[in-house]
């Protein structure tokens, strides 16, 4: 599942918005066509280290570092839903800004058009591409935004919350996507709040409270020592049919 | 044969609409519809400061001092938001608020230094479509062009960062220069249009045929198109009816223009 190659390295990672700090001293290794999740309560900035990541903030301290190229999926309820710019035109606009074609009307070249389908058909969504993005469903919104962050072919994706309104099924059909895509080499990883869906498809988690509480497989993080570091209180798990421990978050939200 | 001034007066409201329906539904999409009468009344302080200027001895055209505060309150607005735009409290409409009671706070300043006609003052803020010169609409007509090309140069950018600014920030745009390139169209076109027909009818065209548009358009393109056309006819109207009747084409055309954008929630 994991070849050897390092794709991301965070080291000392320290980030702050306008004076307040975000993470601290984050250390963290993901090697190629790795899945990892990153968790923690509420404002244990999950985000901020998808963002460092990604190259939109610069740390106050400590470095991070990306052998490759990045894709980056936002949480929905940061898209300004209310544009009706058609689904064909979300996917495009990766590609566009990554291939710096913005000033003007640059059409897409047939390469161009080609990765946009194909992002699209990866997540279902080819048959709506005329359709107007106000239009879909919350689920819809989330796959097409998955395939404006697939279309760039990225070596490592970056996904924020890419389950938030997503129904069962849906959710579903996106891990099994990201699980392939992990498969072909791609290293994805995302920040979840409930990780228990994940967790027969992850290789790591990335447990977070301003500091790195705990890295490693899922069994080594989700210890009652960690979470109750984490969340102040400690999660209980159940074991799977299959030996996955699976944290029961019910009611607990940071 | 039409009359000079109703010719004038049509031609008017054809570069206002073509305006309103760009700088305007840039500004709904960006959600920054406040920028429109923020704009519009800082440009009251540069007028007033280019008055003091002039008395001084120095000559600087009243529109110009206008644009350059009124520009200013944009940049200053999109700062402000782009600050707030990753920690999650982005609220460019109270940054234009805020630099609106500066210019505001500024234009009463600098009134109060004016000697005298401090009326060429307010004069930026009152305008008629039925007394409009040939000046008026040359300024008019050379703001819808640079409105005009900034929107076909920089539109995709502008959708991306209005649509979703952080991952425009991940894909490697420079979010806030093309903010500012935005923002500060939208300054000019407000200004100038203003200049010539007055403040009333900037703020009803400017935002409710672009909200109504974007309430009921499904593709982008028709947003576009239908503020456009809304503002025609609410115009033409204007005009139409002024005309049989002793009421002031502006006034008449933002009556309609804000009560289509009413409608337009009630039935949806």
């Amino acid at each position: 599942m994991t070849g050897k190659k390092k794709m991301v390295e965070a080291k000392n990672l320290t980030c702050a918005y306008n004076g307040h700090t975000a993470i601290e001293n984050v250390n963290i290794d993901v090697f190629r066509g790795e899945f990892i999740a990153i968790m923690g309560p509420n404002g244990s900035g999950k985000t901020t280290l998808l963002r460092a990541i990604a190259g939109m903030i610069k740390p106050v301290r400590g470095e991070v570092r990306v052998y490759g190229s990045v894709s980056y999926m936002p949480q929905k309820e940061h898209v300004n839903a209310s544009i009706p710019i058609r689904v064909w035109d979300v996917v495009s606009m990766s590609i566009l800004a990554r291939n710096k074609k913005f000033i003007l009307s640059f059409s897409l070249s047939k390469e161009e058009k080609k990765a946009v389908e194909e992002a699209l058909n990866a997540v279902n969504m080819l048959e709506l591409k005329d359709f107007p993005f106000t239009s879909l469903s919350g689920g819809q919104q989330q796959r097409v935004m998955l395939a404006r962050a697939l279309a760039t072919k990225p070596d490592v994706l970056l996904l924020d919350e890419p389950f938030n309104g997503v129904d069962l099924p849906t959710q579903e059909k996106i891990i099994s996507l990201l699980s392939k895509l992990s498969e072909k080499g791609i290293t994805v990883i995302t920040v979840v709040h409930n990780v228990s869906p994940l967790i027969h498809s992850i290789s790591r988690i990335a447990l977070l409270n301003k500091n790195l509480i705990a890295y490693g497989k899922p069994e080594d993080v989700l210890t009652p020592e960690n979470t109750l570091k984490a969340y102040g209180v400690s999660i209980p798990v159940s074991v799977c049919e299959e030996g996955y421990l699976h944290p029961l978050f019910g009611d607990i939200h940071g | 044969m039409l009359p000079p001034f109703l010719e004038r007066a049509i031609l008017a409201v054809i570069l206002i609409s073509i305006n309103a329906s760009l700088a305007g539904t840039f500004t709904i999409f960006r959600d920054a519809s406040f920028l429109v009468a923020g704009a519009a009344h800082a440009a009251l302080a540069g007028a007033a400061l280019a008055i003091v200027v002039e008395e001084a001895g120095f000559h600087v055209p009243v529109l110009l001092g206008g644009l350059i505060f009124a520009v200013a309150t944009a940049i200053t607005a999109g700062y402000a938001s782009g600050k707030g735009k990753l920690s999650g409290t982005e609220d460019t409409n109270t940054a234009i608020a805020v630099s609106f009671a500066l210019s505001m706070s500024l234009a009463v300043l600098f009134i109060s230094m004016i000697r005298e006609y401090a009326a060429r003052v307010w004069g930026l803020l009152i305008g008629d479509l039925f007394l409009l010169s040939y000046s008026d609409l040359k300024l008019m007509f050379a703001s819808t062009l640079f409105v005009v090309l900034v929107s076909v140069i920089f539109h995709r950018a502008f959708l991306f960062i209005s649509f979703d600014a952080e991952a425009a920030m991940a894909y490697g745009v420079n979010v806030r220069l093309y903010d500012y390139i935005m923002l500060s169209t939208v300054a000019v076109s407000v200004v100038v249009i203003m200049g010539g027909v007055g403040a009333i009818l900037v703020f009803a065209m400017f935002v409710a045929p672009s909200a109504t548009a974007a309430k009921i358009a499904g593709t982008v393109g028709s947003v576009f198109l239908l503020s456009f056309v809304i503002s025609l006819i609410c115009g033409l109207l204007g005009i139409y009816l002024s005309f049989n009747f002793p009421f002031s084409p502006g006034a008449i055309a933002a009556l309609i223009a804000s009560t289509t954008y009413f409608a337009s929630i009630f039935v949806k």
